[in-house]
């Protein structure tokens, strides 16, 4: 794990560029002495509050109901039955599934306008470009809670008459086919190409997508990689639009799944938990192998942004 | 806000058309259109709707009486708002106007303190006003949402700051507290919330209310609790005199603004504080990161001590940070929807129902689009003179 990580090394401050700015990995950390432990000491407050919730909901989550009314911390035999209850009484299965399809068609969108218009943002000159940058960046300034009604009557087919897609794919996907956020992010990183590859690329006679296309993109895999990683947590936990415009359980993502379930499971408190770990383990794994370049990458984002 | 990337270094100014700019705005071209429609496109229609009879399908137009509904009173809104602006200028006139006339400048700082006072008189009697007559439901939402964002977002950054300088100190095993501090922000908000709700559960035997049986303090109802946290803070010292005198207990009940926010709102705040600190410490630490080390060394030999340098080097070095993450907090709570909207509970009706829940049950229960557009309307332009603030108030400090 801990080799996997090194190797990947650093990402999202820009190739090349980077070695310099992340003086925090060039060094190795100090040895241990008496004047830290009060550092110790805070880290550990710190992260026991921020870990105890996870370790309370799995832990509950494997106890009988009779357990979770009784100051238990941990379950006596684990009720590995709780999550096979919990699954067939919504239907996490179909949950699920509208879930992981509901990131990939987003993430493979997300990736494909993104990466086009980030590139034309930071290495194409044309009359307009920064007024467009700028038009597309304010709407991150925008609340949600403004747009997610006029938006309602566009998926509605109100506004333009393409049809109701209330209930279907398009509804839940294409409004987050692209986003400033990650446009920003990826202009960032391809601004801080070397000009002489391009200028190189050219002498072969290469245009702007060839040069996208063969240098630019197997040269951003991090950058690209940190761009899935934030559509896909954003995906995933998204809850008001799919709240708003799924009628029926066909394309309810895992959220509103998990949002009916906690209404109807009552006082089950242990079902009620394997629930939230069937919607959360996901994340987690995708995190606990891509942390780095998931926390990297929303510190350069957002150190620049 | 958004400092950008240098542009690239071969722009020549006025040239001749060129190929190349059809590459560019076809490459734009799918973002800028899915943009303009689902995230430009909805406030103009937004404000479209606000002005029209609209429930369900559209109806006549109906000019402003929507807003009339949600303010209450025109005078009432424009006291209010106008007394936010006066707080601006109140603020340039304390610290920028006449900088450098030290004579003019004493006056300019009277002048800006009786800007201040009568700025927070006029909010409060426009207020006051607009409460009598306006939606009390979408008001009281407002007032939530108020004490969300000024205590959640404050006490993040503070948080998230000194986590960022701990684990800067390239201590053993920093990668891994910072890992675990990540963690709840990629948690998906109905679950997390699940978890909140079953931690913070009303039972006595469930872990906060053990927790605090251990420290001597009685259960208490979380997200069941629809009193002011003040209210409960001062009953409890007031049963405890009563005790320690012998005489009854006398109960007191707070309302309005200053009562502050009840223990259920709070429990919601506890939890979006969770969920963002670690998110914030992150980018300090990338700040940190950033910041030039000799700086340190030059006030080392200057004799500067380890606070000096904090206060002096590190906290002005990091504001345009802080002030990044404050307008991102201040949009992100004002909007804040899915963990209030998982954590309500019927029993305390609509005490932490904040503005954005408000408006969504406009909508999604009373089927009312235009009253909601024109509340969410409301909403955006009190997000908008915010963030002027932290610009004014925050952003000038970097400079």
């Amino acid at each position: 794990m801990r080799n996997l990580g090194n190797r990947r090394g650093r990402t999202g401050s820009g190739p090349q560029v980077g070695e310099a700015r992340s003086h925090t990995r060039v060094e190795a950390p100090l040895s241990f002495r008496a004047s830290h432990i009060p550092l110790y000491l805070a880290l550990i407050t710190g992260a026991i509050v921020s870990a105890t919730p996870f370790l309370f909901m799995m832990s509950t989550s494997l106890m009988t109901l009779g357990e979770t009314i009784n100051r238990r911390l941990l379950p006596d035999v684990p009720q590995w039955a709780n999550y096979v209850e919990a699954w067939s009484n919504a239907s996490f299965d179909l949950y699920f599934r509208n879930s992981v399809i509901l990131s990939v068609v987003t993430i493979a969108g997300v990736l494909i306008t993104c990466t086009l218009a980030g590139y034309a943002f930071a290495r194409i000159s044309f009359p307009g470009r920064n007024v467009i940058f700028t038009i597309l960046l304010s709407t991150l300034m925008i609340p949600g809670t403004v747009t997610f009604i006029p938006q309602f009557l566009l998926v509605r087919g109100d506004i333009i008459p393409w049809g109701n897609w209330i209930d279907t794919l398009p509804a839940l996907t294409v409004p987050f086919l692209s986003t400033a956020f990650i446009i920003f992010l990826f202009r960032q990183f391809f601004a801080e190409i070397p000009s002489e590859l391009w200028d190189a690329a050219r002498l072969d006679g290469a245009g702007h997508w060839r040069f996208l296309a063969q240098v630019v993109l197997p040269m951003s895999r991090p950058v690209l990689t940190t761009g899935a990683l934030l559509t896909f947590v954003n995906t995933w936990n998204e809850f008001l639009w799919p709240l708003l415009i799924t009628y029926t359980a066909k394309w309810r993502p895992l959220g509103v799944g998990l949002y009916t379930f906690i209404s109807e499971a009552g006082p089950e408190t242990h079902l009620l938990m394997a629930g939230s770990v069937i919607t959360i383990v996901p994340v987690l794994i995708v995190y606990f192998f891509t942390q780095k370049q998931f926390t990297e990458g929303i510190a350069t984002s957002g150190l620049k942004g | 806000m958004l400092k950008s990337a240098p542009p690239p270094r071969n722009i020549r100014p006025r040239r001749r058309f060129k190929s190349e700019w059809i590459t560019g705005y076809l490459m734009v071209l799918p973002s800028t259109i899915l943009i303009s429609l689902f995230g430009l496109f909805p406030i103009g229609y937004a404000i479209y709707m606000s002005v029209h009879r609209w429930r369900i399908r559209k109806g006549g137009f109906i000019g402003l009486d929507n807003y009339e509904k949600v303010l209450g009173s025109w005078m009432g809104a424009l006291a209010f708002f106008g007394g936010l602006m006066l707080i601006l200028v109140g603020h340039w006139l304390w610290t920028t106007a006449f900088r450098g006339h030290s004579d003019w400048r004493r006056w300019a700082r009277l002048g800006g303190a009786l800007t201040l006072l009568s700025a927070g008189i006029s909010i409060a009697l426009g207020w006051g006003a607009m409460t009598e007559a306006g939606e009390a439901r979408f008001l009281n939402g407002i007032i939530r949402t108020t004490y969300y964002g000024f205590i959640s977002v404050p006490t993040q950054i503070i948080l998230a700051l000194i986590i960022a300088s701990l684990l800067f100190q390239r201590l053993r095993g920093s990668e891994t507290f910072r890992m675990l501090f990540f963690l709840p922000y990629v948690t998906p908000a109905v679950a997390g919330a699940a978890v909140f709700g079953a931690l913070f559960s009303p039972r006595d035997e469930r872990p906060i209310n053990t927790l605090l049986s251990w420290l001597g303090i009685p259960p208490q109802d979380w997200l069941f609790e629809p009193d002011p946290v003040l209210e409960l803070i001062i009953n409890s010292v007031l049963v405890r005199w009563a005790n320690f005198t012998g005489n009854e207990p006398i109960e007191v009940a707070l309302s309005g603004f200053w009562a502050g926010p009840s223990l259920a709102l709070i429990t919601i705040i506890i939890f979006g504080i969770w969920t963002y600190t670690g998110y914030n410490a992150v980018i300090f630490l990338a700040g940190l990161a950033n910041i030039p080390k000799d700086l340190y060394e030059a006030a080392e030999i200057d004799g500067a001590g380890q606070r000096q340098r904090f206060m002096h080097i590190t906290v002005p070095l990091l504001s345009p940070v802080t002030f990044y993450l404050t307008v991102l907090g201040f949009i992100g709570t004002f909007q804040a929807f899915t963990h209030l909207y998982v954590m309500r509970v019927p029993a305390t009706r609509d005490a932490v129902d904040t503005a954005s829940v408000v408006i969504f049950d406009t909508f999604y229960k009373r089927n009312d689009f235009s009253l909601a557009a024109s509340q969410s309307i409301v909403l955006f332009v009190i997000i908008l003179i915010l963030t002027l603030f932290n610009q004014r108030i925050l952003g000038g400090r970097g400079r």
